[in-house]
């Protein structure tokens, strides 16, 4: 089938997208031709922003427009504890279901030889110094269920361990071998409940 | 249980095709490359959600077609469950009840299959992983929670052989993370143990007096379960998961030297003794083959009684190469209570009862025709 190129330069744009494939890509395409230009616009503009104007907070690694993000800068938030998660669609997700009120640490990962990835790739060596002047009574390792999560889990609890400080990992009603971000809210708050020391 | 009945879709060589089975013998006919092997393999793949020929999904799909489809309804305990597996380029997909089964350990045993072809008969000849395969084949049928333990088990292999490399080439030096994975792989490496552990006392149970029978009580089996560690094979998995931690710790600098694991399910293996004596290195040809079919024939009664039902059997190119005393040995086993689909290029290769009565199907490029059921 021959497009011309700004039609194919959009399809294969929106190919790019997750869970999108050829046919999907093309239909969006052509939807977005039929669109008023304004909305095109703003479209456009939304996505560029989205890149320009974020970046990662210094001090959890979370996704924000001001640094430190709004909930390292939220004074009415619990110090004692941090929620240590793979990623920041794993800090929306406990946010929505607003029972956690303490600070995140966002991993960017898991440790993954295979991929070559070590512990220094996903900003373990900041969140151990930030245990070193910090108030923290409590680590919670919600990296994602597998094997991956699993083991990124029992890592950083093996270094911070001789810290004294107390490290629990979610544990419960988690699909094993499923990530967090499908998990819905009713389970993750009661693998938050469910919480076990390692 | 018995499969009803068998859609294809792009799978192979059959562009479209739908059979209904006999739940007794169903004999299928035909020339060599015609589909025999491809109708069986499709069984089995509806069974086990892979098939025993290829690791590349891909090659079940019909050259120059985007999907393969198998659908089938399994009758069992009273109910006729609907299955159905499809590959396409992105992946594959598992239904059960119509329904999408994310986890293979949820779809692995709806549908018992034990395949009996002519590699089969090199169980006790061939390599360690012909052996292995077969264990973890037939436990994980049997014990879904073993294929969870497995594919858990092979990836952190996978990561700690990856670690190990980068240890012994000096890319890190974080033996942290070793420990880390040690303790992983220990758990899933404990619970594959002592399943395999209990199997294969099962199966010998089974085994050793159908093979007393094939060959009128001369020959006594033995199955022995050859670890990587020195371990009781009564041992609690607490004590497993202690000599294995012990193993590995003792281990840590040969494992860093060689870059890879070296203890594990996965280096262990089976040995068979006829008499006392080891089959494979001292076994003639028709012990070995003897000794195959015993554990074949074991592995019917032993799903029947774990699971309540007969699983179906698939005999592919195999009573051909039997003698007719193991023949009629095995023909005389199935009668009556397993679904059985037996291949050969001509009938007249198989005198038996069990044959005579059967639905026979006839194999030409792709098409199949069933024969009117002859009258008696
Ligand atoms: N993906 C495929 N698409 C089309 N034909 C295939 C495919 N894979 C195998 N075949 C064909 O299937 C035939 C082999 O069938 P098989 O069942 O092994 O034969 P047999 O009847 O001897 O057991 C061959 O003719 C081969 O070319
Ligand atoms: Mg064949
Ligand atoms: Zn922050």
């Amino acid at each position: 089938m021959y497009y011309p190129e700004p039609i194919s330069k959009l399809i294969d744009s929106f190919t790019k997208l997750p869970g999108i494939g050829p046919k999907t890509a093309v239909r969006l395409a052509f939807f977005v031709l039929n669109m008023k230009e304004d909305d095109v616009l703003d479209f456009a503009k939304a996505l560029v922003n989205a890149k320009r104007e974020l970046t990662h907070c210094s001090v959890c690694g979370h996704i924000t427009d001001q640094d430190p993000c709004q909930i390292c800068s939220d004074h009415t938030r619990d110090d004692a504890l941090i929620c240590v998660v793979q990623d920041p669609k794993d800090v929306i997700a406990m946010e929505k279901m607003r029972e956690f009120n303490g600070r995140y640490h966002v991993l960017h990962g898991a440790i993954s030889p295979m991929d070559g990835i070590g512990p220094e790739d996903i900003n373990v060596p900041d969140l151990i110094k930030r245990l070193k002047d910090d108030k923290v009574e409590e680590l919670i390792l919600a990296t994602n269920p597998n094997v991956e999560g699993e083991a990124t889990a029992m890592y950083i609890s093996r270094l911070v361990k001789p810290s004294g400080i107390k490290i629990t990992r979610i544990a419960h009603g988690l699909p094993m071998g499923g990530d967090l971000e499908y998990a819905d809210e009713v389970t993750l708050s009661k693998a938050l409940e469910g919480r076990r020391e390692l | 249980m018995y499969i009803e009945h068998i859609t294809l879709t792009h799978y192979r060589n059959y562009p479209s095709l739908t059979l209904e089975f006999d739940p007794k013998v169903n004999v299928i006919i035909g020339e060599n490359a015609q589909g025999k092997t491809n109708l069986m393999e499709a069984i089995y793949v509806l069974a086990f959600t892979k098939s025993y020929r290829t690791s590349k999904d891909k090659e079940l799909v019909m050259w120059d077609e985007s999907y393969a489809k198998i659908e089938g309804t399994v009758f069992k305990r009273n109910y006729h469950i609907p299955m159905e597996m499809q590959f396409q380029s992105k992946g594959k997909t598992a239904k059960l009840n119509h329904l999408e089964q994310k986890r293979l350990s949820h779809y692995i045993g709806a549908l018992n299959v034990v395949m009996f072809a002519p590699e089969d008969l090199n169980l006790v000849k061939g390599s360690p992983q012909v052996r292995r395969r077969f264990i973890d084949m037939e436990i994980g049928q049997v014990k879904p929670v073993y294929i969870y333990h497995l594919g858990q088990y092979q990836k952190i292999l996978k990561q700690r052989n990856h670690l190990l490399k980068d240890l012994q080439r000096r890319k890190t030096t974080d033996i942290t993370m070793l420990e880390v994975l040690t303790d992983q792989l220990i758990t899933h490496a404990s619970e594959i143990l002592i399943r395999r552990f209990l199997f294969l006392d099962l199966l010998l149970k089974w085994a050793r007096p159908i093979h007393q029978g094939i060959t009128q009580n001369k020959e006594t089996l033995t199955i022995d379960y050859d670890t990587s560690i020195e371990v009781e094979k009564t041992a609690p998995i607490e004590t497993i998961k202690q000599i294995y931690q012990e193993t590995f710790k003792h281990n840590q600098q040969k494992e860093i030297d060689r870059g890879t694991t070296l203890y594990g399910p996965h280096r262990d293996d089976l040995i068979f003794y006829v008499n006392g004596r080891n089959v494979q290195t001292f076994g003639s040809q028709g012990q070995q083959r003897t000794t195959a079919l015993s554990l074949k024939l074991a592995e019917i009664e032993l799903i029947k009684n774990e699971v309540g039902e007969y699983p179906v059997l698939l005999l592919d190119d195999v009573l051909s190469e039997l003698d007719r005393h193991r023949q009629s040995h095995l023909l005389n086993t199935i009668k009556d209570k397993v679904q059985t689909f037996v291949t050969t290029t001509s009938v007249n290769d198989i005198e038996h009862q069990t044959i005579q009565t059967a639905t026979i199907f006839h194999v030409d490029n792709g098409q199949v025709i069933c024969e009117e059921r002859r009258e008696h």
